[in-house]
């Protein structure tokens, strides 16, 4: 395997949160699927992943393709990291149970015509395959998998001490929407104008996954994403972490009568140090809904096959839009 | 993509064998080498227009791992091949953004969204660039 496998130390978890006592039963703890208002987030951070066995135990439930694909990696924290991407997927997919069958190793995975991976349910079902949809994305020091039922969904995180080799405006004026770029050259402190950017970024990657195109089907000039309060009026994104904004709205420029109210955000900082950004395609019912709706998310830690942790509070922080 | 010389052959007339692949372990098979008819009719040897990918050149390679290395903060012996993949190096989206906005800036050319899903290597890179580059001196 590679090299650092064979000089990291053994390290045993025996952490409870849910109730896995043993490390050599690898069991993957079973989750209720989400209902079609929520949405399941699961991240697991690299650096809390040390153990060789274990890592050896994901590289067992990944497929030959992916295997290869972990190991063309340069550099041994990139082949970690990719590991850990496609073992959290595997993971995460097969605890919600939906088919005695499903195992980690027995899923099977293809793309959409855009390139988005989706779940490729064939055999395990003959038709009416569950409508379970996931979205990754990967920082070097966190990786995260959104879950939901029944609706595209699209995340997107970032470490918050990320900075751009361009200069912000100028990035932003060569691929952002015009309204977008106004919002960001009217911040002055430089250091808070590259959060709202990081944000602004993770949103729109966010939408674009959940739309299962991409950066490339759906240039970031073509809409904008913006912060509007509750009750009336617009607010621009304001780095005052006493902002009032309570909801993300897109809207399309390039074709107007583009539908974009179906599309939900939140935007949330974990543990400090990441953005995490998640799109969803809204409920039907609350589509005709008055105004907004606030993401009901479910957010989890977890280091497969050893402890899950729901997260709340100061570590998930919501920013805005979800609950 | 495949190369397109002016004197370049229709395949029907064309002589064509394929230069073999070497295979570990077989005996050494046929040597062969690709023999083009030009439209004058004499056979041309285009030894050098083996490859069907238009080549970049050598400098504009080199260029684009300059800016791929600096982008990825890669230390400067790290090897980096021209069939590197930018995901391979550690590159996420926002990098191979800032890479095409880079190569846009140091090359003077504009690249669609819709071809940045194209570059995922440098060799890729560079070969869009020179085409962009091409086009834009013949406008």
């Amino acid at each position: 395997m590679f090299s650092f496998l064979h000089m990291a130390s053994f390290t045993m978890k025996i952490h409870c949160f849910q109730r896995n006592f043993s490390f050599s039963s690898s069991a993957l703890v079973p989750v209720q699927l989400p209902s079609r208002m929520e949405t399941h987030f699961w991240y697991i951070l690299p650096d809390e992943v040390k153990s060789a066995t274990l890592l050896n135990q994901y590289l067992d439930i990944l497929s030959p393709c992916e295997k290869e694909n972990v190991l063309r990696m340069h550099g041994d924290n990139l082949k970690k990291s990719a590991l850990l991407a496609r073992a959290l997927v595997r993971t995460t997919i097969a605890r919600y149970q939906i088919n005695s069958q499903v195992s980690p190793t027995s899923l099977k995975f293809r793309k959409n015509i855009y390139g988005k991976p989706e779940v490729d349910w064939q055999n395990h079902y003959d038709r009416n395959p569950p409508p379970l949809h996931f979205n990754i994305s990967h920082t070097s020091s966190l990786i995260a998998c959104g879950v939901t039922l029944d609706s595209p969904i699209g995340i997107d995180v970032e470490e918050k001490q990320r900075t751009t080799k361009n200069n912000i405006l100028s990035f932003a004026r060569r691929y952002f929407s015009p309204h977008e770029v106004e919002s960001l050259s009217i911040i002055s402190d430089p250091e808070i104008q590259r959060l709202e950017f990081l944000k602004l970024w993770t949103l729109k990657e966010a939408y674009v996954k959940a739309l299962g195109r991409g950066f490339s089907a759906a240039p970031f000039k073509n809409f904008t994403i913006r912060f509007r309060a509750a009750t009336k009026g617009h607010l621009h994104l304001s780095g005052n972490s006493n902002s009032k904004a309570s909801e993300i709205i897109v809207e399309s420029s390039d074709d107007p009568k583009t539908l974009t109210s179906n599309w939900q955000f939140a935007l949330l900082e974990l543990t400090g140090s990441h953005y995490a950004a998640i799109c969803k395609e809204k409920d039907d019912d609350t589509v005709e809904g008055k105004g907004s709706v606030p993401m009901k998310l479910t957010v989890r830690k977890t280091i497969p096959f050893v402890e899950d942790q729901c997260i709340s509070g100061k570590d998930a922080l919501v920013l805005v839009g979800g609950l | 993509m495949a190369a397109v010389s002016a004197t370049s052959v229709t395949f029907g007339s064309s002589l064509k064998l394929l230069k073999s692949r070497q295979i570990t372990g077989k005996a050494s098979s046929l040597k062969m080498v690709t023999v083009g008819w030009t439209k004058s009719g004499f056979p041309s040897l285009r030894t050098s227009r083996f490859r069907v990918s238009c080549s970049a050149k050598p400098e504009t390679v080199q260029k684009v791992c300059e800016i791929v290395k600096k982008q990825l903060a890669l230390p400067a012996e790290s090897e980096l091949t021209p069939e590197s993949k930018f995901a391979a190096l550690g590159a996420d989206s926002l990098d191979t953004v800032e890479i095409v906005m880079s190569l846009e800036e140091e090359f003077g050319i504009s690249v669609e969204e819709e071809s940045s899903q194209n570059i995922t290597t440098v060799q890729e890179a560079a070969d869009l660039i020179e085409k962009l580059v091409q086009k834009n001196s013949e406008a």
